[in-house]
């Protein structure tokens, strides 16, 4: 028995780090997922996916990272997410652009705090709300920015401002480096943000602050009787769900070299944040990240491939809204058990293509009755 | 100058009207089905595109208005295209509805938000497919311009613009007598009040929700027949901006009020008009409406109506 | 010698010294016929030319309110590379166009072109897409000729120095100063005392006002009285329209275009809007000239059509537009506008510099090489002859006359075309263009 293993109930637990406990497919999914991760630059190489676009999708992923703590512990439905990834990319951006800052460190921690006090304000303002309320508050906000932003002159109204401080990239690390080895270092600058972050995440989420915030999820009132400051917490967590798009935000003005608002600011694409957090898997720390890759690839690239690339996305969407709730990844044990069952059974598969033919034929008729009602009335 | 004013605020009502009858629908179907339909700004631009070819076809019948007389007749054409424009989106409605929507009422809000913006793509694609990629003109605002108002007015100004308004007036009226005044739609506010004691006296809240949706949809695609039988082309994701917009709508109205509906409309139009013409603030026109929406949820958190969740 | 000549009397060895020395630039000035069918005159040694087809990019915007111009340039791509390919390749390579919408993602379509292994890539139509590229263009080093994204800073002041980005269509400063010397020219700089714009709210719309400000202060002293700028494809210009009507200005400039063109002369007529000025200037107004209706061109409206308009020089006089003009009709159903213009310009300067760099070199340029072949680079289209500037921006004459209806076509024509000379329109080489402005 290692320092990484625990026997519990007679299954073997991988424990990488104290309070986290994997079940063996759980770490094998995950030292997978990592391997993955650190090999992307070198799987665009010899493949034809883009290496640029996972990049974009993981930046935008980190985004939703952030969204679900709201989603899924205080189930505040935030539709404003872009006002945050917005304002890290536009900090980034101002200061290379008018004060020809060249440091990419410190851009990014410009756009950081640039997105974190709009999230403070923002959060503050909206922290006593609830359901479509809270939704639709945040998403005024955000409009609100993306209009201010499209009408400055300063901002360069919608043809948006480099991040070329001095005609040049930003230095990483303190280096000037070369458009190669520029991509790929920001990549694994990402990286480590995303890992770290993700760690952050989930030991905010375990500590008894997330365990408040739960408890505010399922009812404020009763949170409020056992003593949880409900709005500050709230406000809190808004504003930590804020950094996390603003470190996004400006990592992605570090990878785009240029911002402009409609791609970071417009309020659809706060719904692609908050759908991404849904894609990947609510119920998951890292389905968010999934679902940003699989959204922005989709998104950006399926027009290069298909006519109908909107409905593409919609019938994928589609998919996970009927057929894997849980979202991707969140949905993986269930498609694993599923297929272990039927290679064990084969006999299911057929019983699987029945239900399937059933439902849409329910469906069908569903569909027909309710016309017919509709344009002749009910008998 | 006092003319201006009377103006630019007759602008801002005729916009009014424009987005209530968008706004309408989807604040319907919130109050009802306590869905919010994202879906509902591509509805309204189906509507756009159905009445393209509606009235392209009706306009092979009638010819173009030459005097008074046959201004009105083909005023009246125009409309009754937009009317049948619309009525297309009933059964399209209906069938999203029992196909679509009803699995998931019962689900977190979000997904019936990734829902509708499933649908939202799926509907671009459809129009697409219907229609091709490029915008496309009914060209009959200047036909209906021909009617004549100035007389009743005193002062020259479009016709159709007019005609919007009083259209958008008897939607209003409409909605009211049908809600207060008929037995459908008082079961249907009793399902939007109480699902469980509706279904207890014998309502079917299937049916009364499909019935719902279907008609959010009529008004959708009556609101996007309206605003192309004018002066705008329709074409692909023409309805993510109005949509926006009549999120501002209800929830200034307060979500699920009709009459909040319609004085959100009016206001948003007006204010957002009188910001670049009176107040002179043109860089403020397109945060006007979402500025005003911040302020009044802010100040009155259930909106100017506050319903919630119910017609009313 | 400007396209104002006719070429008629040419014979065929002064035609081809004309045209640059070869079929495929006479082709594609639209003058194939004086070969009289004796093709590969003048061509190249195609010895070491690779026999794999280019492969081409293209992002325009094909869906949506733009797409009244995208498609525009899409068919003019389209035609330049029918053209290309019919008279053999270029030094016997043929084309293959591959067309993606431009979207939002101008960048990442630029990337993918490029992972894709595409020889070349053309447009964006977006101003604010083409600044996104340009740095990105430079890195990746494969040519791009932009058909559009006409904002003037970006190569005056932006990127100076860029190596592989090019840009077809005349920029902001010519056309919006076109329409402030049209505006002297029809009223009289004495009787042109204040002056309104109503422009789309984006960098471009504020751009084209600033600069028509500028060029309108300098000619003939007016004043602004109004300056709204309607969101970006409006539903309603009512509020722009009163505003003008209670101003009465001399003239109102707008660099509204595609619907917005469109919505707002409508709501315009219907508001008397133009009772109410003397004179209407729009550098793009012509780009809708499919999309008007009669009565929408009624009063003093002069349009401008950027760097080519079918009819000039006359096409009684000048075959290749008239030619061009009629196999648009045919193909397409649609009268050609200045867009068309910026796809098939696009394509035609970068083939005709492929086409002189292998004469020169004897095989295929590397981007290098056919980057410093397009620089000065002069060539001949339907509209006439363009260069390409060292600054990397495209110069041809720009187009202004009153728009009219025409019966005949069913769609909406110039009149009395004025055409601009470069040099009467964009600063020398060197200058910016605001400071040469607040020289005049």
């Amino acid at each position: 028995m290692s320092r990484f293993t625990v026997d519990r109930d007679g299954e073997t637990y991988v424990r990488p780090i104290e309070g986290l406990e994997l079940t063996r497919r759980q770490a094998a999914l995950g030292l997978v997922g990592l391997v993955l991760l650190l090999a992307v630059p070198d799987i665009t190489r010899v493949t034809p996916l883009s290496f640029s676009i996972i990049h974009q999708g993981i930046l935008f992923g980190l985004a939703a990272v952030g969204l679900n703590l709201l989603l899924r512990h205080t189930e505040l439905v935030s539709f404003g997410h872009a006002a945050f990834f917005g304002a890290g990319a536009y900090g980034a951006a101002v200061l290379a652009h008018h004060y020809a800052v060249s440091s990419g460190l410190v851009l990014l921690v410009g756009g950081v705090l640039v997105a974190t006090v709009v999230a403070l304000v923002v959060g503050y303002l909206v922290a006593g709300y609830l359901d479509i309320y809270f939704a639709l508050l945040t998403l005024a906000f955000n409009q609100v920015l993306f209009a201010f932003v499209l009408q400055s002159r300063y901002f360069n109204f919608n043809d948006g401002l480099a991040v070329r401080p001095e005609g040049t990239r930003p230095l990483l690390l303190g280096l000037e480096l070369s458009p190669g080895a520029y991509s790929v270092i920001l990549y694994y600058v990402t990286v480590a943000f995303l890992l770290v972050m993700l760690f952050a995440m989930w030991k905010i989420v375990n500590s008894p602050f997330g365990r408040a915030l739960d408890a505010i999820g399922q009812d404020r009132t009763r949170a409020r009787f056992i003593g949880i400051p409900v709005e500050r917490y709230v406000w809190i967590a808004f504003t930590i769900s804020g950094l996390y798009g603003g470190v996004a935000g400006g990592l992605f003005a570090l990878l785009q070299l240029h911002v402009r608002p409609e791609p970071v600011l417009f309020v659809f694409v706060s719904g692609e944040i908050l759908f991404m957090a849904i894609l990947g898997g609510v119920g998951t720390l890292v389905g968010p990240v999934v679902g940003g890759v699989v959204l922005i690839y989709l998104l950006r690239l399926a027009r290069f491939y298909v006519e109908y690339y909107h409905a593409l996305t919609g019938i994928v969407l589609l998919v996970v809204v009927f057929l894997l709730p849980k979202g991707v990844l969140g949905s993986l044990p269930e498609i694993g058990d599923g297929l272990a069952r039927r290679r064990r059974e084969p006999g299911l598969l057929r019983e699987d293509a029945g239900s399937v033919a059933e439902s849409i034929r329910d469906g069908a008729g569903r569909a027909v009755s309710t016309v017919r009602i509709v344009v002749f009335g009910v008998k | 100058m006092v003319e201006s004013v009377v103006v630019h605020t007759l602008n801002g009502i005729y916009y009014g009207f424009v987005l209530f009858m968008i706004a309408s629908g989807l604040t319907i179907i919130f109050g009802v089905l306590g869905i919010l339909n994202l879906a509902h700004g591509e509805l309204y631009a189906l509507g756009a595109f159905l009445v393209f070819s509606v009235v392209g076809f009706l306009a092979g019948l009638i010819a173009a208005p030459t005097d008074t007389v046959t201004a009105v007749i083909f005023g009246v054409v125009v409309l009754a295209g937009a009317l049948a424009a619309a009525a297309v989106l009933l059964p399209v409605g209906a069938a999203l509805e029992a196909t679509f929507v009803r699995p998931i009422y019962e689900r977190e809000e979000v997904y019936q938000l990734l829902l509708t913006y499933a649908l939202l793509l799926i509907l671009i694609d459809v129009m697409k497919f219907g229609w091709g990629t490029s915008p496309v003109s009914t060209g009959t605002y200047s036909g209906l311009n021909r009617i004549p108002t100035t007389e009743v007015l005193g002062f020259s100004y479009p016709s159709y613009n007019v005609i919007v308004i009083l259209v958008g007036i008897a939607v209003f009226a409409w909605l009211v007598w049908f809600f207060d005044r008929t037995k459908t739609g008082r079961i249907v506010r009793a399902t939007a009040i109480n699902r469980e004691m509706a279904t207890a006296i014998g309502v079917s809240t299937d049916r009364t929700f499909t019935l719902v949706f279907a008609m959010g949809a009529f008004f959708a695609g009556f609101g996007g027949a309206m605003v192309s039988i004018g002066p705008s082309d329709a074409f692909l994701e023409m309805g993510l901006d109005p949509l926006v917009l009549s999120f501002v709508v209800i929830v200034i109205g307060g979500l699920g009020s009709l009459k909040g509906a319609l004085v959100g409309a009016l206001l948003v139009g007006v204010i957002s008009r009188w910001t670049v013409g009176v107040f002179g603030l043109p860089q403020l026109e397109l945060a006007a409406p979402f500025l005003l929406m911040a302020i009044i949820l802010l100040a009155k958190p259930e909106g100017l109506y506050g319903t919630w969740g119910e017609i009313e | 010698m400007t396209g104002g000549s006719s070429p008629d009397g040419l014979n065929r060895r002064d035609a081809l010294r004309v045209f640059g020395g070869s079929a495929l630039a006479l082709a594609l000035a639209g003058c194939a016929e004086l070969l009289g069918g004796d093709d590969d005159v003048g061509d190249a040694e195609e010895g070491d030319v690779p026999d794999e087809p280019i492969e081409a990019g293209l992002q325009t915007f094909r869906e949506g309110a733009p797409a009244v111009l995208g498609v525009q340039a899409e068919y003019g791509a389209e035609t330049a590379v029918g053209r290309i390919n019919d008279n053999g390749g270029v030094a016997g390579r043929e084309i293959e166009l591959d067309v993606v919408e431009e979207g939002d993602e101008h960048l990442e379509n630029y990337q993918q072109f490029v992972d894709e292994g595409k020889d070349v890539t053309f447009g964006p139509i977006s101003s604010g897409g083409h600044e996104a590229m340009v740095p990105e263009i430079d890195d990746r080093g494969v040519i791009n000729v932009a058909t559009d994204g006409t904002v003037t800073t970006l190569y005056e002041e932006d990127f100076p120095d860029t190596t592989y980005s090019f840009r077809f269509q005349n920029h902001d400063v010519m056309e919006a100063l076109a329409a402030a010397v049209e505006a002297v020219e029809i009223l009289g700089a004495d009787e042109i005392d204040t002056y309104a714009g109503i422009n789309p709210n984006y960098a471009f719309g504020q751009d084209e006002m600033e600069i028509f400000s500028l060029g309108i202060q300098q000619l003939a002293d007016a004043e602004e009285v109004y300056s709204g700028f309607p969101d970006l494809g409006a539903d309603d210009m009512s509020t722009h329209v009163t505003n003008v009507n209670s101003e009465e200005p001399d003239v109102v400039f707008t660099s509204c275009w595609g619907g917005d063109a469109t919505l707002l002369l409508q709501q315009a007529q219907a508001s008397d809007m133009l009772e109410n000025t003397e004179l209407v200037v729009g550098p793009v107004l012509y780009g809708s000239a499919n999309d008007y209706e009669e009565g929408d061109l009624e009063g003093p409206i002069h349009g401008g059509s950027r760097n080519f308009y079918w009819d000039q020089p006359a096409t009684d006089q000048w075959t290749p537009a008239a030619d061009l003009f009629d196999e648009v009709r045919e193909e397409y159903d649609v009268i050609p506008t200045a867009h068309f213009m910026s796809g098939y310009g696009a394509v035609t300067a970068w083939a005709t510099a492929a086409d002189k760099a292998v004469r020169i070199l004897g095989r295929w340029p590397e981007q290098d090489e056919l980057a410093a072949m397009l620089e000065e680079h002069g060539f001949f289209t339907p509209a006439g002859y363009h260069t390409m500037a060292t600054d990397h921006q495209g110069y041809s004459n720009a187009h202004f006359g009153e728009l009219a209806w025409s019966d005949e076509l069913d769609a909406a024509v110039l009149e009395d075309v004025n055409v601009y000379a470069p040099e009467e329109v964009s600063p020398p080489p060197g200058t910016t263009s605001r400071d040469w402005i607040e020289g005049w």
